[in-house]
């Protein structure tokens, strides 16, 4: 890890400023706003299809401020991944079950207010906190810390025993989604006397 | 060391300056959308021949013009918003689905990776753009467009749509699976994600002879990633009326047209740059002709490649009824992703051991051995198992009641019904005296 | 063919990266688990279903029992002591906590795994054994699909490699050397249990319920220890646990990346405390405890045994390996906020328990309670603690695996009779079974003779040598409310009347009875000859950095 740090470059604080920024910096502020605006929007809004959209948009920001801290993998593993997978599969929930056009408003729980001050309270903390510890570090971003090799190397050699428990996580994730959602077994015979099972026997056959 | 290595070999790409950058997208974009117009209009001629009609023959020579009569057509229609849309969405719909679709074609190489050619005076390789990442980005570029057919059936308010665009988020997600480890087979052979290093990488054999099975998932994923017949569960007519696009006209709804369209070339020409060579000059003409891999020549030989795909899909379409939707997701889930997974591990077996200095028989040996010994297995098991029973010769079906229940009911399957009563013969006698009666009354 | 030649003839160019190093003999009781768990699935998939049952059984013992040779080999090699060392790139520590932890854990699972296959107490249904497990778990509770699904005899078999998969995160847990390693295998260790919780036959709403509620907690807490993990990479620059260990002691070298942070107490307090309220979770903890009762009551009780057993013993590893090998710089921070935790858990363990009626709920809050004893051996802070802390889990997993597995053998015709009106009389039905439960209890309570005594006393001692004098006073204290509560079970066995339409009691099978029979053993071996054990576990408690 020591090693990947030292790649990215050493900190200059003294070289930089806080009063000219980069045109990079500007993006990546004004992306921030956006990713913070939609993301309140999606927590807020009573209509429960625009707060997964919403969602979308968040978490689209986010990709891109990893695409202008140069990390162009993780980026785009993030559109394929959370855009691409993980939102598409809970809009498909909520369209299988239900997604009304509109405000719901039974989506409100009534705990807006407590839900308002934890969030409040662990966004202070985390902005204190990271403030604090980080004031004035720059990072450099013309080495190739982001890319994808480097990226790799470090997932296969480093990081390659978490990386094998992941998968079997995963498999014990997939053995038991199936477990708790095959309905039928392949043994299921047809009942004599009930109608519909024959018929719709007949009809598989 | 070897970083400074990775950054040269796509050293030649974000050189270019501002106006060339602008010229390359507003080619790309200018490509798609003209090979869309001929497409459709080459999609309606070959499945009139196909089906031993003449098809468009009206407009223009040929009827070459057909596509712009009808762009005319759906633009002048009436623009309209249903009632009970959710408005903004609806209208952003088929933007989503739009955009994407041409996003991915920025980073297709059109030639090789080098300066290739001169444009107004600038040496710049045919090919807008290109990432260590690029086939990520395609993959990255395709998932997003699932939104805009998913927004478009749940803004419709109306359950058809709804049910096409659970569909094809469905179908989308599945195919995408087995598209994503098709690739993978090419990045274990490339030793790359961009694409101007796979098709560099081509250089003796097309990636379609060396990963035939990759090749083949990847042509299936496809047709299922593009929604095309066999694979257009989401627009079912027969089943769901149009799909998402039901309550969408006019223009909104050519966008959607356009989306899938230029989602097929975007789909043909990543296949060809991942399986066929890319750029590079088919067999025969690349031994005897150098430079038809230099130049501007490239170009020709990739459009080339991307038009004889889009025949094919033209041609599933002519040919091949629609699969149901339990069907095509077994395929899907149960056919294409297994076999993908069991040939990337062969694959990736047949490189850790190139890698390790193994020679070809070993290799061969070492892959070949625990595949055929599988197989062998399978064979056995299915000789030596108990098939299962032969349902006992159906129980002679009870005698049919016509009034069961005290109601009258029709026959169960198996149950037959009893002779209708017909009408006894008349008798010769009663024959005879009438046709006497006719006599004596005719003579 | 022609293929597959075209392949191995294309050459290479791309240049590989070097492949990283893993001691796959010192990993191989994971390795074995896993690898068993894999073969299971296979087994699963294409076995037909009535050699199923059989054949997990057996794939599931034969990987548990290779497992722990392994460890018991790995252990004569030396690598508990002199040959210990950090493995797979850093990632791993084999060392003597981690050795002996994993010997536990595979221990106790080979009994639990036993108490799984248990088919004979309750009558066969169409000539099908009943276990404890749902016929189908996607079968709606008390609908026709699921009477379809017993009368066919089904049987969820996956439960033996989900119960693998467990185990193999649960090996890793105690002897990962980084946070990541140790969120990964926290996440393997607790997504098979949050499903099997979910498959209980009997009683299958409560089941349901109790997953759910488990799952959605353990995910909070998941997110806790990973938020944590960031803010501690934050301060440290570093996952590895010693590395993190260097940084807070000012021994690493000042990188001008880290100099700012480093410096920063707040990212580093308030990251040991995140990752803390992940790993307290897991323990069942006083704030953290409230999913502890009603998932230990809900969840199938084999599956209940298994995992009060077997987390615990993983969770405490990580949590001793945690403070032990990355946080000692600052224990004087650490150490008030655990001794109020400790107090906080043996106090509201004893107490609640002490109003509960059914017996799974009893067992876990003194489940909570033996937590809050444990936590006093850690806070000593010095090799005894750790030491004691190894004994006092290896003598608790074997009571609680037993305990559980006597209530599953106290029976009426709705499954378990697991309130305590109906356990009134028992002894006077089945004076045996009534008699092992009672030295369960007995050792619970920390009566001297048994295991639990021993374990009490090592702690307690530890506590005490570490300066922690009140808190030993505190943990007698609430021993003694704990034994209150033990002693009035055992009344009630004894001394009333049994109930004219109570419980009955099953006679188990060799499975069960084995299970029982190894719980009974080493309650008394550790607590009439615990010498060995002891010294065993004190020469295990040297952890590798």
């Amino acid at each position: 890890m020591s090693t990947l740090l030292a790649a990215a470059g050493s900190l200059e604080p003294a070289a930089r400023s806080y009063l000219s920024p980069t045109g990079q910096e500007i993006v990546f502020l004004l992306v921030g706003v956006l990713v913070l605006g939609a993301a309140v929007v999606s927590v807020t809004t009573r209509q429960l299809v625009h707060a997964a959209l919403w969602l979308v948009v968040a978490l689209g920001g986010l990709a891109v401020e990893f695409l202008l801290l140069t990390a162009e993998f993780v980026a785009w593993v993030q559109v394929l991944v959370y855009l691409g997978s993980v939102v598409v599969l809970v809009l498909f929930g909520l369209m299988l079950t239900r997604a009304p056009i509109g405000r719901s408003p039974d989506a409100d729980s009534g705990n807006r207010p407590a839900a308002l001050a934890v969030g409040a309270a662990s966004a202070a903390t985390l902005v204190t906190l990271v403030v604090d510890a980080f004031r004035s570090s720059w990072i450099d971003l013309s080495g190739p810390a982001g890319t994808t090799r480097l990226t790799g190397e470090f997932l296969f050699s480093h990081w390659v025993l978490p990386f094998e428990a992941l998968s079997v996580l995963l498999l014990a994730a997939l053995v038991g989604a199936i477990v708790l959602s095959r309905a039928k077994g392949d043994g299921t015979k047809p009942r004599p006397g009930n109608l519909r099972t024959v018929l719709t026997k007949t009809k598989e056959r | 060391m070897h970083l400074a290595a990775a950054y040269d070999t796509l050293a030649f790409f974000g050189r270019d300056p501002w106006w060339l950058v602008l010229l390359k997208a507003v080619f790309c974009f200018a490509f798609l959308v003209l090979t869309v117009l001929i497409a459709i209009v080459w999609e309606r001629k070959v499945v009139a021949w196909m089906q031993l009609r003449i098809g468009p023959n009206r407009h223009g020579p040929w009827g070459l013009l057909q596509s712009l009569a009808d762009g005319v057509k759906l633009a002048l229609k009436e623009d309209l918003v249903v009632k009970g849309a959710d408005k903004a969405v609806y209208i952003l719909a088929p933007i989503v689905a739009a955009i994407p679709a041409f996003m991915s074609f920025a980073v297709i190489p059109f030639g090789p990776a080098g300066n290739e050619v001169s444009i107004f005076g600038t040496r710049t390789p045919l090919q807008l753009t290109d990432l260590p990442i690029a086939l990520l980005y395609i993959l990255a570029t395709a998932s997003v467009g699932i939104y805009g057919i998913v927004l478009a059936g749940w803004s419709s308010g109306s359950t058809y749509p709804l049910l096409g665009g659970i569909r094809s988020s469905a179908q989308m997600i599945s195919y995408e699976i087995a598209m994503g480890l098709s690739f993978a087979a090419v990045f274990i052979y490339s030793g790359s994600m961009s694409t101007s290093e796979i098709v560099a990488s081509q250089q003796p054999t097309w990636f379609a002879v060396l990963l035939p099975v990759s090749f083949i998932v990847y042509i299936v994923a496809m047709v299922g990633e593009t929604n095309r017949a066999p694979f257009d569960l989401p627009e079912a007519e027969g089943e769901l009326v149009g799909g998402f696009n039901t309550e969408y006209s006019s223009l909104k709804f050519a966008m959607f047209m356009l989306a899938e369209y230029v989602n097929m070339v975007t789909v043909s020409a990543v296949a060809s740059t991942l399986f066929l060579g890319g750029w590079r000059a088919p067999w025969p003409i690349s031994t005897f002709w150098e430079g038809a891999n230099h130049g501007w020549w490239p170009m020709l030989w990739i459009v080339l490649k991307i038009q004889l795909l889009l025949f094919f899909f033209i041609w599933l379409r002519g040919t091949l009824p629609r699969l149901r939707y339990d069907q095509f997701m077994k395929l899907g889930w149960k056919v294409l992703i297994p076999v993908s997974l069991v040939w990337l591990v062969m694959v990736s077996a047949v490189r850790a051991l190139r890698n390790e200095g193994y020679d070809f028989t070993k290799v061969l040996l070492y892959v070949g051995a625990p595949l055929a010994a599988v197989l062998l297995v399978a064979l056995i098991a299915d000789v030596v198992r108990k098939k299962p029973e032969e349902p006992p010769a159906a129980a002679p079906p009870a005698a049919f009641d016509p009034m069961a229940g005290g109601y009258p009911v029709p026959p169960l399957p198996g149950q037959e019904l009893p002779p209708v009563p017909r009408r006894r013969r008349r008798t010769p006698q009663l024959q005879d005296a009438l046709n006497g009666a006719d006599h004596s009354e005719g003579s | 063919m022609i293929a597959t030649h075209a392949l191995a003839a294309a050459g290479g160019n791309s240049p590989s990266i070097p492949a990283p190093h893993i001691e796959y003999g010192q990993l191989s009781p994971m390795l074995v688990v896993f690898g068993a768990a894999l073969v299971g699935i296979l087994a699963e998939a294409f076995l037909p279903r009535r050699l199923r049952a059989a054949t997990q059984l057996g794939i599931s013992l034969a990987g548990l029992v290779g497992g722990f040779v392994a460890v018991v080999v790995l252990a004569a090699q030396g690598h508990a002591s002199t040959r210990a060392g950090l493995l797979a790139m850093g990632s791993v520590a084999i060392d003597g906590p981690a050795l002996f932890l994993q010997g536990v854990i595979l221990l106790t699972a080979v009994l639990a795994v036993l108490t799984y296959a248990e088919g004979r107490l309750e009558p066969r249904i169409n000539g099908h054994r009943i276990d404890a497990f749902a016929a189908q778990a996607a079968a709606v509770p008390g609908g026709e699909q699921e009477r379809e699904a017993t009368r066919e005899g089904l049987r969820t078999t996956e439960i033996y490699p989900l119960t693998l998969f467990a185990v193999g995160g649960m090996l890793l847990f105690p002897a990962s050397n980084d946070l990541l390693t140790m969120f990964v295998a926290l996440e393997v260790l607790s997504l098979p249990l949050y499903l099997m919780c979910a498959i209980a036959r009997r009683r299958r709403l409560l089941s349901q319920e109790a997953a759910v509620k488990y799952f959605l907690l353990g995910a909070f807490a998941s997110a806790f220890f990973l938020f944590g993990t960031a803010l501690l990479y934050g301060y440290a620059g570093s996952l590895r646990l010693g590395e993190i260990a260097d940084v807070v002691s000012g021994v690493a070298p000042v990188t001008p990346a880290l100099a700012v942070t480093t410096q920063n107490d707040a990212l580093l307090l308030i990251g040991l405390a995140m990752v803390s309220v992940g790993l307290l979770f897991k323990v069942g903890a006083v704030p953290f405890h409230s999913w502890t009762p009603d998932v230990y009551q809900g969840a199938p009780t084999p599956v209940t045994g298994f995992m009060a057993a077997a987390t615990k013993t993983a969770a405490f590893g990580a949590l001793l390996r945690l403070f032990y090998v990355a946080f000692p710089g600052i224990r004087w921070d650490w150490r008030p906020v655990m001794w109020g935790v400790a107090i906080l858990t043996m106090v509201v363990g004893s107490i609640l328990a002490v109003t509960q009626q059914d017996v799974k709920r009893l067992l876990a809050y003194s489940s909570i309670a033996h937590a809050g004893f444990i936590l006093t051996g850690l806070i000593a802070t010095d090799r005894r603690g750790v030491a004691a802390v190894l004994f006092y889990l290896l003598a608790y997993s074997f009571v609680t695996l037993g305990a559980f597995a006597v209530v599953t053998l106290v029976r009426d015709s709705k499954g378990e009779a697991t309130h305590l009106s109906s356990w009134a009389g028992l002894g006077r039905r089945s004076p045996l079974l009534a008699a092992v439960f009672a030295l369960f209890l007995l050792a619970f309570a920390g009566i001297p003779l048994t295991s639990g005594f021993t374990g009490k006393f090592a702690v307690f001692q530890a506590a005490a040598g570490g300066g922690a004098a009140p808190l030993v006073i505190v943990g007698v204290l609430s021993s003694a409310i704990a034994a209150f509560f033990y002693i009035r079970v055992i009344v009630l066995m004894f001394f009333s009347d049994p109930q004219p339409s109570g419980p009955a009691v099953a006679v188990p099978s060799a499975l069960t009875a084995t299970t029982i029979a190894f719980g009974v053993l080493v309650t008394l071996g550790l607590g009439l000859l615990p010498q060995y054990f002891l010294d065993l576990a004190t020469k295990a408690s040297i952890f590798i950095r």
